[in-house]
């Protein structure tokens, strides 16, 4: 007992005890200095009418499910393509990786340039393929905004699902294949009748990895727009900060922190229920 | 991997390898840009984004690590990363082996309290966070970043060293026991020992995630000269917005050790990443 004493003595303090406090502040109408006044329910009641903070559910499921293609999908992709002992491909795989222990921040002030309207380098090279026409200020409209977070955000972790389902790849028995391959099996339906099935567990946990880290996400959106423009790329972990910290509103913004834990951890239990049925053992 | 007696490459296996070659260079490339647009002026970084800069100019180099202060920014950095990353990792093995070796009640309890941590966001509690931190006087120290952070690292560090100390059998620790030993002494003689490769991949995965972290570094410090470097770097491309060359020369700096740590250590980072989402 004395051996897990520290670990649970820093879990409850800074994990535990602010998410107690924060149920108790959800409930008050607190500016962070003033004693806070009990508020009932208002402040989820204002939360389900707030108009931004209902549209940044909406975008953090659009990023969602962008990153399910960039980042998930992309990423099993790759790892089919970079899986060979040939020479070459563990450098490739290495670099792939690489943006992965990068910081969000770097990766957004530096995609920030490659999105720049008059030097960047996706415009540039549309220029020089004869495409000006199509160059764009790829950030400062709303209709790309979000689009644009999104595949950055792929850029970013593509590499950490290609090595999850690179390893699983390594683990599927090689004499499948060859029996396959005799029974007159091509390549596309190999990978449907064994690599996916085989990989099914992995999908399972990326897929969870990539919803709960989406409905968190905050760093990329903060350095690249922090909601900009007009609010096109808002999601609720900048619109919370918002609130609390430029408006100090503390009461309302955490009522706003409440709303998002519920849901992820709804989200997430169904979503483990679910793949529990599909006869999947849990991680 | 590679072996010299290869047999030769069929048609596929060239495409295979033109193809991923083709993507990863393309995805590469924005990093190798970065740096070597580092070297230019603004003028060059205008007229002509993809040229190789027609001189290399050092001194941008230097001029953002005197403007940025990046000398501070790193300092705190590592100071605030080697503290929680050590404290995590060194609580977390204890927990894990009061888990997994020793009988005491509210065992289970404990450990499922601790998988909350798994699920949930970081911005769930930021808010509370800071005014529990400000009552507490902590706001502006480094320790702001250092409590909260490894405490943030240790539901998923358990985690993982519980499944590894269940991976291997007990038969050493019964044995130290048999002889005689304490609990305290088998801990540091047999348990850490036998465990050891596995904190190490811990220290690794949790470096990256308190080096790299945001939030918290943005909320909790407000003083310039207990910044780490994530919101440095925010900061102080906000402020040289227009001044390409320096923003890029203080992204290489920041950026460049980094990757070279991770290309020295990738086997490590690889193997520890995979552990996370397999087991």
């Amino acid at each position: 007992m004395l051996f897990a004493a520290p670990a649970m003595l820093l879990f409850a303090t800074f994990v535990l005890l602010p998410l107690g406090a924060s149920v108790y502040y959800a409930f008050t109408f607190w500016d962070g200095f003033s004693a806070p006044r009990w508020a009932g329910f208002a402040n989820f009641a204002r939360a389900l009418t707030d108009p931004t903070f209902l549209m940044s559910f909406v975008h953090v499921v659009f990023y969602i499910a962008a990153t399910l293609i960039f980042e998930v999908t992309f990423g099993l992709v790759m790892a089919v393509l970079l899986n060979s002992d040939r020479r070459g491909f563990s450098l490739m795989r290495g670099m792939f990786f690489a943006p992965v222990v990068l910081s969000m921040s770097a990766a957004g002030v530096l995609w920030k340039f490659v999105l720049d309207y008059r030097t960047g380098l996706l415009n540039s090279t549309l220029r020089s393929v004869g495409l000006g026409d199509w160059a764009q200020p790829w950030l400062a409209q709303p209709e790309t905004a979000l689009l644009f977070i999104c595949i950055v955000s792929g850029w970013k972790y593509a590499g950490f699902y290609m090595v999850i389902f690179f390893a699983a790849l390594r683990r599927i028995p090689r004499n499948l294949y060859e029996a396959a391959r005799l029974d007159g099996a091509n390549g596309v339906q190999q990978f449907t009748a064994i690599t996916l099935p085989m990989l099914k567990q992995n999908v399972i946990v990326c897929i969870l990895l990539a919803v709960t880290g989406g409905f968190a996400g905050f760093d990329l959106f903060f350095t690249m727009t922090n909601g900009q423009p007009f609010g096109a790329t808002e999601v609720p972990a900048t619109w919370i900060i918002k609130q609390a910290f430029d408006q100090n509103q503390i009461g309302y913004g955490v009522a706003l922190t409440v709303v998002l834990t519920v849901v992820v951890s709804l989200i997430s239990i169904a979503y483990l229920k679910i793949s529990e049925r599909g006869n999947v053992t849990r991680y | 991997m590679s072996r010299a007696t290869e047999r030769r490459r069929n048609a596929a296996e060239w495409l295979q390898f033109g193809t991923a070659g083709v993507i990863v260079l393309v995805m590469f490339y924005p990093a190798i840009w970065m740096v070597y647009s580092s070297f230019k002026s603004n003028r060059e970084i205008f007229r002509a984004p993809f040229a190789l800069p027609s001189q290399w100019r050092w001194e941008n180099l230097v001029e953002a690590w005197n403007v940025g202060g990046l000398g501070t920014l790193y300092f705190n950095s590592v100071f605030v990363t080697l503290v929680a990353v050590s404290m995590c990792v060194l609580f977390a093995t204890a927990a894990a082996f009061a888990f997994t070796r020793l009988e005491f009640p509210g065992r289970k309890l404990m450990y499922r309290i601790l998988l909350i941590g798994l699920l949930l966001p970081p911005p769930s509690v930021a808010i509370a966070l800071f005014t529990q931190l400000r009552d507490m006087h902590l706001l502006n120290t480094p320790w702001a970043l250092i409590l909260p952070g490894a405490a943030w690292q240790l539901a998923f560090t358990v985690f993982l060293m519980r499944a590894y100390f269940i991976s291997i059998r007990p038969d050493m620790e019964e044995a130290a026991r048999l002889d005689g030993a304490n609990t305290w002494e088998i801990f540091w003689h047999v348990s850490v020992p036998m465990v050891w490769p596995a904190m190490l991949t811990m220290v690794v995965l949790n470096t990256i995630s308190v080096w790299n972290e945001l939030l918290f570094a943005l909320l909790f410090i407000t003083d310039d000269a207990q910044r780490t470097l994530p919101v440095g770097l925010v900061r102080f491309s906000g402020y040289h917005s227009t001044d390409y060359s320096l923003v890029f020369a203080a992204l290489t700096i920041t950026t460049v050790p980094i990757l070279i740590l991770y290309f020295i250590l990738q086997r490590h980072v690889i193997a520890g990443l995979t552990a996370t989402a397999m087991d």
